[in-house]
C-alpha cells in the first residue's frame, strides 16, 4: 500500500513539472504584458524599461529556472499586474468563490435528484420527457444569457434582490442559481441513467418481493447506489468550477478565482495565470489523489494492478 | 396572476431560506461609481501604466499641472502657475499655498521634487517614465513653493505632460510620509493631498474614500464617502444604476439608448478619443507597387467613407465629426477654426469623386489590400467602426482581406520593422489629449514607433518634410510661431491621406439622476476621477 501511494504521489509530482512547462509556453506564445501597459505611442525606450522592471528582458530559458526555482520554494513570483505575490492573490480571491460554488452544487442537488428520480420512474412518460426537456435547456441556455434575466426580473422589475457583487445573503441568490442551472441538467441525467440501472439489479426485485412499497424501494434502497456516480461527478464540478465560474463571476461582478484567470489571460499575467493554473491542478491532483488511495485502500486489485 | 403569485411564492421561500432583504440602494451619503476597470488597482501612483487609474488615483492625489475644466486641456493644479525660462531649458513651477497631505504635513517642492524622481526611479513601471528620464536633466527646489526642473534640450509640451490631461505623472507624493514607512507601508496606507482620503481597496472589487473635511482648492466632496466598484459586464452596471445600487456607471454607446429607455441620464465627455485608419509602411521597397501609394487612391478612400451614418448608427450619436488626426476642439497650439472648416470639407461623404479619383489613378475596376481590424483597450467599438469603413469601401470597388484581431496581438506588429503590416491598413486610436504633435512625432517623425512615413534608413521626401517639421514645432518658443508651425505639420498629414480620422469618440457614462446631481465632465476626459468633488447630491442641482 505505501509503495502504491509513493508511487502515485511520484506520478502526481512529475505531472505538475511536465504541467508547469507547458504554462509556461502556452502563457508566452499569447503575447507579451507590456502590450497592454504601455500607452500607444511609448517608444522602444519605454518599452525596454519595462521589460527590465518586470524581469521579461532576460532570456526565456532563464526565465524558466527562475519559474521553476521559485515553484519549488512555493512562491510562483509576482503578479504583473497587481504587484503582489501571484499565490497571494489566489488565496484572497479563493475564498470567495468557495462561498458560493456550495450554495450552488447544493441547489443544484436539491433540484437535480428528484428531478431524475422521477424521469426514472416514470420513464418514457411526459414526465420523463419533461425532465429531458429541463436538462437540455439547462446545458443549452447560456449562464450569461441566464444571469442578465435574472438580473432585469428580480433586480430591475421585481426590486427584491441586489443586482450584483457580494454582500449579505441575498446577493448570493441570483449568482448560485445561475451557476446552479447549468449543474442541475447534468446532474439529473446521471441520477436518471444511474437509478435505471439500479432498478433492474436483483436485490431491487428481492425488495419489491417482499412487500416493500415503491417510495422505500426507490428512495431508500435504489437512490443510495444511484448516487454513487453522481457524488464522483460532484466533486470533479466542484474542481472544475473553482477557475470555471468565469461566466457567473464576470457577470454578477463576483472578486472569485474564475474572474481572477480571465483577467490574468487578458493582461497576459503570466506569473498570475501560471500560478492560478498550477494551484488548481494542485488541487485536482489532491483530490484524484485521496479518491485513488480511497479506492486501493477499499479494493486491493487497485494497488496490486 | 396565478404565475405572479407562485413566482412571488417561491422567491419568499428561498429569500427566507437565505435571510435576504430586498437590493439595497446606496446610502445617501455615499457616491458609487461602477467601472468596467479598475486597472491594476494598485495605490502607487509608480505602479499603474494606463489611463484607468486616472478613475482611482486621481482622488487621492493631485497633479502638479492640473486642468482646464471648462474647455479641456491642462490648467491649474499643485502648481498654479509655471513659467519657461528664456533659453527654454527650465521650467519654473510656483505652488498653491496652504496644501496640505492627508496626514496633515505641508505640499512643498522637495514633495513634488521627490515625487518626480520616484516616477523616474527602477522600480517605477509607470509609462511616462522613461520619457520624464529623456526629459529631465535636474530638478531644484528653489524654495518651499517653488520648483524648477531643468529639461535636456527646449521640450516645449514639458509641463502638459504632468497634467492628467496628458499623462499621469504629475502625481505628488508625500515625500516625509513614504520615507517613513516605506514603498509598501505606502501602498498599503496611501496618503495624498485629494480632496478624497483612501480608506480601503479590495482587490478585483471595490475602493474605498472619505471625503476631506476641509476647504479644497479642487473642492470640497458633496458626498462624505466614495466608492468605486468594478463591475466588468455592462448589463450589470446599467442594473445597478437603475436600480440606485450605484449612482454613475461608464457605459459604451451601444447602451446610451437602452440607458435612457431605463429613466437614467447619459453625461457625455467629448473628445475622448479619435478613431483613425492607417496605413503601414508604404515607403518600404517591397510596398512600392502597392496602388495604396498612390495619394489619389488614399484619398479616394476617404472620400468613400460616410462618416455621419458610423456616427449615427454604429455609435448611436454619441459620436462628433473628427478634427484632422490626434486634434480635437479643445487642442492647443493649433488654428482650431481653420481645421474645422478643413475637416467639415475634406472628410466628407462624396462616392462619386472616390471612384473618379479610383479611375484617374487607374483602379477603377477595383483594388485589394489588407485590412487589420482591432480595438484598442477600452474602445470595444473600434471592430465595428472598421466593419463599417470596409463596408463603405467596397461600395467603391475597394476590397479588403480583413483581419480582425485583439488588441494584445496588434500592437507588437507595428513595432520594429512591422513586417505584417508593410503595405496593409489597420485601425488605430488616438487618446483626447491637448496638444497633437507629440502623437504626430510617435506616428511620422522617422524615429517615432510607428514612423509611417519612413525610418532613419530609408526616409524618402515625405518623411524628410515631416521631421524638419516636427522639428519647428518643438524648436519653438514663441507661442503664435509654434501655433503655425504645428499647423504646416498637420497640414502635411492631412494631405499626404496616411492616417485619416474617422470621427471623434465620446466617453459615455449613465447617471440615476435621484442618487447625484447634474455635473459636468472635463472635455477630453473619461475618467471622472478628477471630477467627482465637484459632483452635487440630487437635491442641490437637479438635472435638467
Amino acid at each position: 500500500m505505501q509503495r502504491y501511494i509513493l508511487r502515485r504521489v511520484v506520478q502526481s509530482v512529475a505531472l505538475l513539472f511536465v504541467l508547469a512547462l507547458i504554462i509556461f509556453a502556452l502563457a508566452r506564445v499569447s503575447g507579451n504584458p507590456a502590450d497592454l501597459l504601455l500607452r500607444e505611442d511609448a517608444t522602444q525606450e519605454d518599452r525596454a524599461h519595462l521589460l527590465r522592471v518586470l524581469g521579461l528582458d532576460r532570456p526565456v530559458h532563464e526565465q524558466l529556472y527562475l519559474f521553476l526555482a521559485g515553484a519549488l520554494r512555493g512562491d510562483l513570483g509576482e503578479s504583473i499586474r497587481y504587484r503582489k505575490p501571484a499565490v497571494e492573490v489566489f488565496f484572497e480571491r479563493l475564498p470567495n468563490t468557495l462561498k458560493l460554488l456550495p450554495l450552488a452544487m447544493v441547489g443544484a442537488l436539491v433540484i437535480a435528484i428528484p428531478l431524475g428520480v422521477l424521469a426514472a420512474v416514470y420513464r418514457g412518460t411526459f414526465v420523463d420527457r419533461a425532465s429531458g426537456a429541463i436538462a437540455v435547456l439547462g446545458l443549452a441556455t447560456p449562464s450569461f444569457w441566464l444571469g442578465i434575466v435574472l438580473i432585469y426580473i428580480f433586480s430591475i422589475k421585481l426590486g427584491v434582490l441586489p443586482s450584483s457583487r457580494m454582500g449579505g445573503p441575498s446577493h448570493y441568490v441570483l449568482p448560485a442559481i445561475t451557476l446552479g442551472l447549468f449543474l442541475v441538467a447534468g446532474m439529473m441525467r446521471l441520477v436518471r441513467s444511474s437509478l435505471l440501472e439500479v432498478m433492474g439489479s436483483e436485490f431491487v426485485k428481492l425488495a419489491r418481493i417482499k412487500g416493500l412499497s415503491q417510495t422505500v424501494v426507490i428512495w431508500k434502497h435504489c437512490l443510495s447506489n444511484a448516487l454513487i456516480p453522481v457524488t464522483t461527478l460532484f466533486g470533479v464540478y466542484f474542481a472544475l468550477l473553482i477557475t470555471g465560474a468565469i461566466v457567473t463571476e464576470t457577470v454578477f461582478a463576483w472578486p472569485g478565482v474564475g474572474r481572477l484567470t480571465y483577467e490574468a489571460v487578458i493582461f497576459r499575467d503570466y506569473p498570475m495565470l501560471q500560478a492560478v493554473i498550477l494551484l488548481k491542478a494542485i488541487l485536482v491532483l489532491g483530490v484524484n489523489l485521496s479518491v485513488d488511495i480511497l479506492y486501493a485502500y477499499l479494493d486491493p486489485r487497485v494497488r496490486y494492478a | 396572476m396565478r404565475i405572479r403569485s407562485l413566482l412571488g411564492l417561491a422567491l419568499s421561500g428561498l429569500l427566507i431560506a437565505v435571510g435576504a432583504s430586498a437590493a439595497p440602494a446606496a446610502d445617501k451619503d455615499t457616491l458609487v461609481i461602477v467601472l468596467d476597470t479598475l486597472g491594476a488597482q494598485v495605490m502607487d501612483p509608480i505602479m499603474d501604466t494606463r489611463a484607468p487609474h486616472a478613475h482611482y488615483h486621481a482622488p487621492v492625489w493631485d497633479s502638479l499641472v492640473g486642468f482646464d475644466l471648462e474647455k479641456g486641456g491642462i490648467g491649474p493644479g499643485v502648481a498654479e502657475r509655471w513659467e519657461l525660462a528664456a533659453d527654454g531649458k527650465s521650467w519654473t513651477f510656483h505652488l498653491r499655498k496652504g496644501q496640505r497631505f492627508h496626514n496633515g504635513d505641508p505640499l512643498t517642492a522637495h514633495d513634488v521634487k521627490f515625487s518626480l524622481e520616484r516616477v523616474m526611479s527602477p522600480e517605477s513601471i509607470s509609462s511616462g517614465a522613461a520619457a520624464l528620464k529623456r526629459a529631465v536633466d535636474r530638478i531644484e527646489v528653489v524654495d518651499d513653493l517653488t520648483v524648477r526642473v531643468h529639461t535636456r534640450g527646449v521640450i516645449p509640451q514639458f509641463a502638459a505632460s504632468l497634467s492628467r490631461a496628458v499623462f499621469m505623472e504629475g502625481s505628488v507624493m508625500p515625500k516625509k510620509y513614504i520615507e517613513t514607512v516605506g514603498a509598501k507601508g505606502f501602498r498599503e496606507k496611501p496618503i495624498g493631498s485629494g480632496p478624497w482620503k483612501f480608506v480601503r481597496s479590495v482587490p478585483g472589487d471595490r475602493i474605498e474614500y472619505e471625503a476631506v473635511t476641509y476647504l479644497h482648492w479642487r473642492g470640497t466632496p458633496q458626498f462624505k464617502r466614495l466608492t468605486l466598484l468594478l463591475v466588468p459586464e455592462q448589463s450589470t452596471r446599467l442594473a445597478m444604476v437603475r436600480t440606485g445600487e450605484a449612482a454613475i456607471g461608464s457605459i459604451g454607446p451601444e447602451a446610451v439608448k437602452e440607458a435612457r429607455a431605463g429613466g437614467m441620464k447619459i453625461v457625455s465627455v467629448p473628445g475622448t478619443m479619435q478613431a483613425v485608419y492607417q496605413f503601414w509602411g508604404l515607403y518600404r521597397p517591397e510596398a512600392k507597387a502597392s496602388p495604396l501609394n498612390d495619394v489619389r487612391v488614399r484619398e479616394a478612400l476617404s472620400l468613400a467613407i460616410d462618416r455621419q451614418q458610423i456616427i449615427d448608427h454604429v455609435m448611436g450619436k454619441e459620436a462628433r465629426w473628427p478634427m484632422p488626426f490626434a486634434s480635437f476642439r479643445y487642442s492647443s497650439d493649433m488654428t482650431i477654426a481653420r481645421w474645422d472648416d478643413w475637416s467639415r470639407t475634406a472628410l466628407r461623404y462624396d462616392p462619386a469623386r472616390a471612384k473618379q479619383l479610383l479611375a484617374e489613378a487607374g483602379h477603377g475596376g477595383g483594388l485589394r489590400f489588407t485590412f487589420w481590424n482591432t480595438a484598442l483597450p477600452g474602445t470595444p467599438f473600434m471592430v465595428p467602426i472598421g466593419e463599417a469603413v470596409a463596408g463603405f469601401w467596397e461600395k467603391v470597388g475597394v476590397k479588403v482581406e480583413m483581419k480582425t484581431v485583439e488588441w494584445g496581438a496588434f500592437d507588437p506588429m507595428g513595432r520594429g520593422e512591422q513586417k505584417g503590416l508593410v503595405g496593409a491598413a489597420s485601425m488605430y486610436r488616438t487618446a483626447g489629449r491637448p496638444e497633437p504633435i507629440p502623437r504626430y512625432a510617435g506616428a511620422f517623425v522617422s524615429t517615432g514607433v510607428q514612423h509611417l512615413f519612413g525610418d532613419p534608413q530609408n526616409c524618402p521626401a515625405l518623411c524628410q518634410d515631416a521631421d524638419k517639421a516636427y522639428e519647428a514645432v518643438v524648436a519653438e518658443r514663441n507661442d503664435a510661431k509654434r501655433t503655425a508651425a504645428t499647423d504646416r505639420m498637420i497640414e502635411l498629414v492631412a494631405k499626404s491621406w496616411i492616417a485619416v480620422p474617422i470621427l471623434e469618440g465620446m466617453g459615455t457614462w449613465a447617471v440615476n439622476p435621484k442618487a447625484v446631481g447634474f455635473f459636468k465632465p472635463i472635455p477630453g476626459r473619461h475618467e471622472f476621477g478628477d471630477v467627482t468633488e465637484r459632483m452635487p447630491r440630487p437635491e442641490q442641482r437637479p438635472w435638467p
